[in-house]
C-alpha cells in the first residue's frame, strides 16, 4: 500500500532525512493550526480525501488542542503519534515531555519552526503595536504571558540549537525583562519521529506511543489519554 | 431595541474600550436600568464574541479587549445593580485545573458569572482536586466551574469530580467544565453536569442550574 506523510511544517527538518532515505512523499502543512484547531481538522481531511488510492498515512501532528479529533481515515489507514502536541515529538518522548511539564508547567516553548514562522511573544508584541496603542498592547501581552515562568528553546540536535540561539535569545530577553522568564535550552531528540516513520508503519494495532486508525475509523480525543 | 444598547453591544464586540464608559452613562441617563445595559447590551455583545472566537474569526487579543470593555461598563453598573436590590443568583467556585496556568477563559467566565449576579470565589490557576474539595467544604457553592486549556491537564477535571464524590460533596453542587480542548462528550465521561462552549454560555447554564433548584 502506498505510504504518505501528512505533517506540520514544524517537523519538516527532523522528518526529511528519513523521508529521503525511504523515498516517502510528504505534504507539510503551514504552521500555526494549533491556534485554530477547528480549522485544522477540515484542512487535514481535505488532504487525506484527495488521495484516491487506499494508502497508509503517517500523521505528523500531536492532538494539538483537538485539531486531530474527528479526522476520518476514510479508505486509508492513519498512523499518529500519541502526543498532545509537537513539543513531545521534538523532545523525543512522552516521558521527557511529562518530565519537563512537571518540572515547570509555566513553560513557553520555542522551536525552529515557531521562530521562523513568527509564532512567539516578541513578534506578537510587535504586531499588536501596529494595531493598538502601547498601553493596550502591553495589557494584552501581560494578560496572555504573565503566568509563564520560563522560555525553553527545544531542538532535536545541537546544530539546530546553535542555529536558533540568537533569535531565541532576543525573544528570551524580551520575556525576561517583562515577566522575569528564565531562559533554557533543551536538547531534544528525533527518536519519536524516527520510530514514527521507520517502525510505526509496520504496526497492526495501537501501542503506548502510536495510534493505528483503520479504514473507516476516526481519531478521537480519548485515544490520547494515558 | 434602544439604539444605545445596540451601540453598547457593538462596542463590546469591537473592544472599543474608550467609548464604553460614555455609552454606559448615556444609556443610564436615558432611563435604562443597569440590568437593561447588562442583559440587553453587554451580554449579547459577549455572545457574539464567544461565537466568533469558537469559529476562529476572533483571536485571544480581541476577546481580551472585548472582555476589558465589558468589565469597564460592569464597574459602572455594579453599585446600581447592588442598589436595585438584585439578590445574588447563587454562589460559584471557579478555577483553572492542576498543572494549567492559563486563566484567560476562567477569568472571562468569572466576569460573566458576576455579571449574571453570582457571588464568585476564584481559586485562581493550577488548582488541585484537593483545593477544590476544601473550597467546596468552606464556601458551600451552588456551582463548581473548572477550566483547562491543555489536553494534558484536562484530565484533572475528572480527578476533581472523583475527589468531590469521595468527599461526599458531589451531590451538593453542579459541576461545569470548559476550555479549548474540552467537549460535551468529555463532560459526560467524567460525570460533570455540563459543558460550556464559551463564557456567555457558562453564565447561561449556571443560571439555569440555580433556577432549577
Amino acid at each position: 500500500m502506498p505510504l504518505y506523510i501528512l505533517a506540520c511544517r514544524v517537523l519538516q527538518s527532523i522528518m526529511e532525512p528519513y523521508l529521503r532515505d525511504a523515498n516517502i512523499p510528504a505534504t507539510f502543512m503551514e504552521y500555526g493550526f494549533h491556534r485554530t484547531p477547528q480549522l485544522m481538522t477540515p484542512a487535514l481531511q481535505e488532504e487525506l480525501d484527495r488521495v484516491v488510492e487506499p494508502s497508509v498515512f503517517i500523521i505528523g501532528y500531536g492532538l494539538c488542542g483537538n485539531g486531530l479529533a474527528g479526522l476520518k481515515a476514510g479508505q486509508h489507514t492513519l498512523i499518529a503519534p500519541r502526543a498532545d502536541d509537537c513539543i513531545t515529538l521534538l523532545l523525543g518522548s512522552y516521558e521527557s515531555y511529562i518530565r519537563e511539564f512537571t518540572a515547570e508547567p509555566g513553560t513557553y516553548y520555542l522551536t525552529k519552526g515557531w521562530l521562523e514562522s513568527g509564532s512567539h511573544p516578541l513578534k506578537e508584541y510587535r504586531e499588536l503595536l501596529e494595531k493598538y496603542d502601547q498601553e493596550t498592547a502591553d495589557w494584552i501581552m501581560d494578560e496572555q504571558y504573565r503566568n509563564y515562568k520560563r522560555l525553553v528553546l527545544v531542538a532535536p540536535d545541537q546544530a539546530e540549537l546553535d542555529a536558533c540561539r540568537a533569535k531565541a535569545r532576543e525573544v528570551a530577553d524580551f520575556c525576561a525583562e517583562r515577566w522575569g522568564f528564565q531562559y533554557e535550552e533543551k536538547l531534544g531528540s528525533d527518536a519519536f519521529v524516527k520510530t514514527l516513520i521507520t517502525e510505526a508503519c509496520k504496526l497492526t494495532e495501537s501501542t503506548d506511543d502510536f495510534l493505528i486508525i483503520p479504514p473507516g475509523g476516526e481519531i478521537k480525543q480519548e485515544m490520547y489519554w494515558r | 431595541m434602544s439604539e444605545v444598547l445596540v451601540q453598547i453591544s457593538t462596542t463590546v464586540i469591537e473592544g472599543r474600550l474608550k467609548d464604553i464608559a460614555a455609552l454606559t452613562n448615556s444609556a443610564l441617563s436615558s432611563g435604562l436600568t443597569a440590568k437593561d445595559v447588562l442583559d440587553k447590551g453587554l451580554m449579547p455583545g459577549m455572545d457574539v464574541v464567544g461565537a466568533e472566537f469558537k469559529k476562529g474569526k476572533k483571536f485571544v487579543p480581541e476577546v481580551l479587549l472585548s472582555a476589558r470593555t465589558m468589565q469597564t461598563s460592569l464597574d459602572i453598573l455594579k453599585p446600581m445593580l447592588a442598589e436595585a436590590g438584585e439578590k445574588m443568583t447563587g454562589k460559584a467556585i471557579i478555577g483553572t485545573v492542576k498543572g494549567d496556568l492559563h486563566d484567560i477563559g476562567k477569568n472571562l467566565v468569572g466576569m460573566m458569572l458576576e455579571g449574571s449576579g453570582f457571588e464568585v470565589v476564584d481559586l485562581g490557576k493550577d488548582v488541585s482536586p484537593e483545593k477544590f474539595v476544601e473550597a467546596v467544604k468552606k464556601e458551600k457553592p451552588d456551582i463548581v466551574a473548572m477550566s483547562a486549556l491543555l489536553t494534558t491537564t484536562m484530565r484533572s477535571m475528572g480527578h476533581t469530580v472523583t475527589a468531590l464524590k469521595e468527599a461526599g460533596l458531589r451531590d451538593g453542587v453542579k459541576i461545569m467544565i470548559g476550555g479549548a480542548p474540552v467537549t460535551s462528550d468529555f463532560a459526560k465521561q467524567i460525570g460533570a453536569d455540563a459543558y460550556a462552549a464559551n463564557a456567555p454560555a457558562a453564565a447561561e447554564i449556571a443560571k439555569k442550574f440555580v433556577s432549577a433548584n
